[in-house]
């Protein structure tokens, strides 16, 4: 049977142009909580912007539920294999506009943000003294993390990404941000693939892959 | 409009005193600028000069072909040095920049000198050349740093710009915030100078005018007609000048290459 997510090969170098990986390709069984390890610097982050297809890779193949993807077809590919990137970038603007985004663009037409399920998970973070209306930056980096994350789940793509989504955040916060993906990538046609920097965390997840030496191989 | 005074070579002969005046002073107060000083009143005789001799000829030949080779060197020349102001650059800059220059020149230099002020014949010298010349030299500030903003936001705020992009951001989607806030930079220097027209600066142009012997208000009017003129012509070159550069920081897969900036060489 193939693999639920199936993309590469992908070869990347770092700034002083050291090989990072070379020829990775990542295959991917549905219903997982899927986490990358490997030294810091090896690669990790810039693997999960190829998998996104946020860097360019135009010789790699993307496969998702056996369909492919590439070319013109790379944003549908970005908008169901999404990206929560490292720090939590955010766009100009309050905590409902950043909410929405996903939204808001044409990879969004067909669905809206459902507010009350919003409401919900906010709470569920630490945020409900949120207000919506807030600029997004007067927020500090915990929240920030946490808004990040709240708009991926309330996004709900086939495969989220996320790259240190928990960093920064109080140890109690982070274990119910970690239960909110856990509880997402159990999902029928769900996917979860992530870079944790908690051991603890790493060993719940039920897939463990390194990245080590410029090879993607299983971890402990 | 022959109502105004010559000036001949007894005439800028005296002039020359006041730059020897300024000379002076550099020279009392050990400025150091003396020579600097000679150098660049010289380059003004000469480049201007040489100026005016060309544009003797050009309006005595009163030919089309001349007039429209001017024009387009008059464009490159424009689109070079809106190049060499940016601080940033990607290879194919230079054609951008001359693409977007010759369309502005061509529909808002048309428009003015064909419908507004209906030239007779269509390439008259004395018309087209200092009009267009007025769109090329205030539509190369406003590409420039419309060009400028627009890359350091892709540099800048390439997270933001990553964000819309991971969520499933097509190409349009995705370079709709740097395309605003680079052509709203472009644009600000012209509405800044329509709004202090008159009362904070007398334009050049209408001064001129005036001293060659125009009625005040007719010299108005072509004022006006010529910041309406920059203002169109800024709009429209800065946005056609981003969406070509755009085109060349992303494809139509949306992936944001910033590997295609090039250091500018200082």
């Amino acid at each position: 049977m193939a693999a639920f997510l199936e993309c590469g090969p992908f070869s990347a170098r770092d700034g002083e142009g050291r090989v990072l990986f070379d020829g990775v390709s990542v295959s991917l069984e549905a219903e997982q909580c899927v986490v990358i390890e490997g030294p810091s610097g090896g690669g990790k982050s810039t693997l999960l912007r190829h998998v996104t297809a946020l860097a360019h890779s135009p010789d790699a193949i993307r496969r998702l539920d056996g369909e492919g993807y590439q070319g013109v077809m790379l944003p549908v590919w970005r908008s169901r294999v999404s990206l929560v990137a490292q720090d939590a970038p955010m766009i100009d603007g309050t905590v409902h506009e950043n909410l929405s985004l996903p939204f808001s663009q044409r990879a969004g037409r067909d669905t809206k943000l459902d507010d009350v399920r919003a409401a919900s998970l906010m709470t569920r973070v630490g945020l409900e003294k949120m207000p919506f209306e807030r600029e997004v930056r007067t927020l500090s980096g915990g929240e920030r993390h946490r808004l990040a994350l709240v708009r991926g789940l309330l996004w709900d793509p086939p495969v989220l990404v996320a790259d240190e989504p928990l960093s920064g955040l109080d140890p109690d916060i982070a274990i119910v941000c970690f239960e909110l993906l856990l509880t997402f990538s159990r999902r029928p046609e769900k996917l979860l693939l992530c870079v944790l920097h908690d051991p603890a965390m790493n060993s719940r997840a039920d897939r463990r892959l390194r990245l080590a030496n410029g090879r993607l191989g299983e971890g402990a | 409009m022959s109502d105004f005074i010559e000036l001949g070579i007894p005439q800028l002969a005296v002039a020359t005193l006041l730059i020897i005046a300024a000379g002076v002073v550099s020279l009392a107060l050990r400025l150091g600028v003396e020579r600097r000083l000679g150098i660049a009143a010289l380059r003004t005789v000469i480049q201007l000069g040489l100026l005016g001799l060309i544009l003797e000829q050009v309006f005595a030949l009163e030919s089309a072909w001349l007039v429209a080779g001017l024009l387009i060197l008059m464009t490159v020349f424009a689109a070079r040095e809106a190049v060499t102001r940016a601080s940033r650059g990607y290879r194919g800059i230079l054609v951008d920049a001359w693409l977007t220059m010759a369309a502005t020149c061509f529909v808002v230099g048309g428009m003015v000198t064909q419908v507004v002020v209906g030239v007779e014949p269509w390439y008259d010298p004395q018309y087209v050349i200092p009009l267009l010349g007025m769109i090329l030299g205030n539509s190369l500030t406003g590409i420039s740093l419309c060009l400028d903003r627009f890359m350091d936001h892709l540099v800048v705020r390439s997270a933001e710009v990553e964000l819309r992009i991971a969520f499933g951001a097509t190409r349009r989607e995705a370079l709709a915030a740097p395309l605003r806030d680079a052509v709203r930079t472009g644009m600000i220097p012209i509405i800044n100078s329509m709004a202090a027209a008159g009362v904070v600066s007398l334009p050049g142009m209408m001064t001129g005018q005036i001293l060659a012997g125009s009625p005040p208000l007719q010299a108005v009017a072509y004022q006006v007609v010529v910041m309406f003129m920059i203002a169109a012509a800024v709009a429209m070159g800065a946005m056609l000048v981003v969406v070509l550069a755009g085109r060349h920081f992303m494809g139509p897969d949306a992936t944001l290459r910033l590997d295609r900036l090039t250091a500018k060489k200082s």
